[in-house]
């Protein structure tokens, strides 16, 4: 009995410590929200940033909302929306959100998850036990308007995340999709891209006289898109 | 259900909706296009009303308004 309580115990701990790959589908969900229950499956053709926070009314995650929020508007002309999650009650978030208007000014427009069972937290492995049982770390999963997870981030409870960084992740993978290319290290819209590497001798050959791209060598080439 | 309040009346983003709906059958896309609500809230919504029947779904996935959500409406 208590080797099954054993194994038991182990299942759930895999559970919550298993998160969704990059590449791979995002695990659907129904959850009760600030806007009512939602599915993900409501997001189709959409992008989505789904972001937690360990736990409503306390300090870095009241920035962090009034940051989510200031980069919504941006966000939104690039076809992506915003569901925040925490380990706490819808009435928690109503009470939250209501007191960042009061206090800071700032009307939070998108929806917040109330994830009490901890379901969605452990299906997107969201909490990691050994920084706290009971609250969700910072993670951000980057899901595509065809449900795929397409970028994962994670930050320590103690680290507020950086907006522009988020902003600047969208707007390059919505970049790859578009050309077929890769961006460089620190790359913002209106800089020159990678070109994919030649992968042969052929094509190497080709790309280096290639007047259309800039090569530093046959291997990085770089190139302008609008 | 988040399409009704406490005192049983419409909420603002369900009468935009039921006005969306009133006349033809019309798409999530297009109710979302015409309302100017995101389109995971009109999905979610009309989840949420269709089970209350005040929406009807075609088989080709539109939607159209009930009498019982048209009687609510006009009475708002």
């Amino acid at each position: 009995m208590s080797e099954f309580v054993n194994q038991e115990a182990k299942k759930q701990e895999e559970v919550v410590n298993t998160l969704p790959r990059i590449g791979s589908p995002a695990p659907q969900f129904e959850a009760e929200t600030t806007h009512g229950t939602i599915r993900l499956e409501d997001y189709k053709g959409s992008w989505l940033i789904l972001f937690s926070h360990p736990a409503d009314f306390t300090p870095v995650c009241t920035t962090e909302f009034a940051a989510f929020q200031e980069i919504y508007p941006k966000l939104k002309e690039m076809n992506t929306e915003l569901l925040g999650l925490s380990i706490d009650s819808v009435y928690s978030h109503i009470a939250w959100v209501r007191t960042i208007e009061e206090k800071l000014g700032v009307k939070i427009e998108f929806p917040i998850i109330a994830d009490l069972n901890k379901e969605v937290a452990s299906k997107y492995g969201m909490i990691m036990p050994e920084e706290s049982k009971t609250e969700a770390v910072r993670a951000v999963f980057v899901i595509d308007d065809k449900q795929v997870v397409r970028a994962v981030i994670y930050y320590p409870m103690s680290a507020g995340r950086n907006m522009e960084e988020i902003v600047r992740l969208i707007q390059s993978l919505q970049t790859s999709d578009q050309h077929g290319i890769a961006t460089p290290a620190n790359w913002k819209p209106g800089d020159k891209v990678i070109v994919p590497p030649p992968g042969t001798q052929e094509a190497a050959e080709e790309r280096v006289n290639d007047d259309n791209v800039e090569c530093i060598d046959w291997f990085l080439c770089k190139k302008e898109v609008k | 259900m988040a399409c009704i309040d406490d005192k049983g009346n419409l909420t603002t983003t369900a009468k935009k909706i039921l006005n969306a709906v009133s006349e033809d059958f019309r798409s999530p896309e297009e109710i979302a296009k015409d309302t100017g609500l995101p389109l995971f809230k009109v999905r979610s919504s009309l989840r949420d009303m269709k089970s209350m029947g005040f929406v009807t779904e075609s088989e080709e996935q539109t939607y159209k308004i009930e009498e019982r959500a048209r009687t609510l409406l006009s009475k708002s």
